[in-house]
């Protein structure tokens, strides 16, 4: 008999309401597999810091091995975590003594983004500094994640019904930002 | 159209969501886009994000699994560990507190009393004979209540000491 068994409910404090057993090795291993390098890219270009990202992201699995994780299979899996991963950013940044992410100043991202520079060359780097967090977080989940407004909304514990127009706005001013850059590389 | 999309949204996404687009998209299809700001916007966006992604997953070095997992499993047990320990540490508390009370009510009762308990500890080292304990050396030694307070003092010091220790190592 395991001590898990012996104890139910010890870690259920975080777990969504329909949840099955902790994975086992093997699962987890190819779980991580899959999951790991899109975790790590959100929250590298989200964050604009490559370090902050490989703690957060090892964070993140722990604490998805730790809770019960969805049985709806791998996909809410994965939404589960990505949910974990942006709350956990959302923690980092208000330990900066903010209150909530609308109010980091894009500045302070901008210029500790080590991310940004190995995008400069893909011409991304710029413009994700330029963005709001939440704009990137929205921009990064819909376009390179996939997911739709409802998935969205899940993650980042936002509004359903807003997603639709707060990424409406990021992505037109994501396009503005872009378009010159277009613009150039299309002129070389 | 409405303010917020396009209804050919969809069809541009899913075009550059497969890395189709603009070559295996309609002509139609791309005439529309470029009048159209909410797909013009949607299609440059949605490539350069998903250019991003693809470089941005390539670059990490991943700790293994089996790390992570041990951790999480760690940090289980531990959890485990600390929510066993909670109740202990709750009957721990109340029997401390049940024992100050009764000390304290004790104490409340005997000065109502007149403090009968100081003659009663004066009288405790000949009733336990502590004189048999002392050396004969220390003449005059009558089982003065002065002489009791420092040693049951010591003895509750060491007796503290000793329980801190085991606790710490505990």
């Amino acid at each position: 008999m395991r001590w898990e068994s012996a104890i139910p409910q010890v870690l259920a404090g975080d777990a969504p309401q329909a949840a099955c057993e902790p994975m086992d090795n093997d699962a987890f291993a190819g779980f991580y597999e899959r999951s790991a390098r899109p975790l790590w890219a959100y929250l590298a270009r989200v964050s604009g810091d490559l370090a902050l990202a490989d703690d957060l992201m090892q964070e993140s699995f722990v604490r998805f091995l730790c809770a019960a994780h969805p049985e709806d299979g791998e996909v809410a899996a994965r939404r589960y975590l990505f949910k974990i991963a942006t709350n956990l950013l959302r923690d980092h940044w208000r330990k900066r003594r903010t209150t909530s992410i609308e109010e980091v100043p894009e500045e302070r991202f901008a210029t500790a983004s080590d991310a940004g520079q190995s995008d400069s060359q893909m011409m991304l780097g710029p413009v994700l500094a330029q963005l709001r967090p939440r704009d990137r977080q929205l921009l990064w989940l819909a376009y390179a994640e996939g997911y739709s407004h409802q998935e969205i909304a899940e993650v980042t514990g936002l509004m359903s019904a807003s997603i639709r127009l707060l990424l409406f706005r990021a992505r037109r001013k994501a396009a503005r930002l872009l378009r010159p850059t277009l613009e150039r590389e299309g002129a070389r | 159209m409405t303010k917020f999309a396009c209804a050919r949204e969809k069809e541009v996404e899913e075009l550059v969501g497969c890395g189709q687009w603009p070559l295996a998209a309609a002509a139609e299809l791309r005439a529309h886009v470029e009048g159209c700001r909410a797909c013009s916007d949607l299609a440059v966006v949605a490539q350069a994000f998903q250019a991003a992604h693809s470089s941005a997953t390539a670059e990490p070095t991943l700790p293994s699994a089996g790390a992570l997992w041990w951790r999480a499993q760690l940090r289980r047990r531990n959890a485990a560990i600390e929510r066993i320990g909670r109740p202990l540490l709750g009957a721990q508390i109340f029997a401390l507190a049940t024992v100050l009370l009764m000390a304290v009510g004790g104490l409340a009762w005997q000065v109502r009393r007149g403090f009968g308990l100081l003659a009663w500890i004066e009288a405790l080292p000949r009733a336990l004979h502590f004189d048999a304990l002392w050396p004969t050396s220390l003449g005059g030694f009558e089982g003065n209540f002065w002489y009791v307070v420092p040693v049951l003092a010591t003895l509750a010091l060491v007796g503290g000491v000793v329980v801190y220790f085991a606790s710490e190592k505990h």
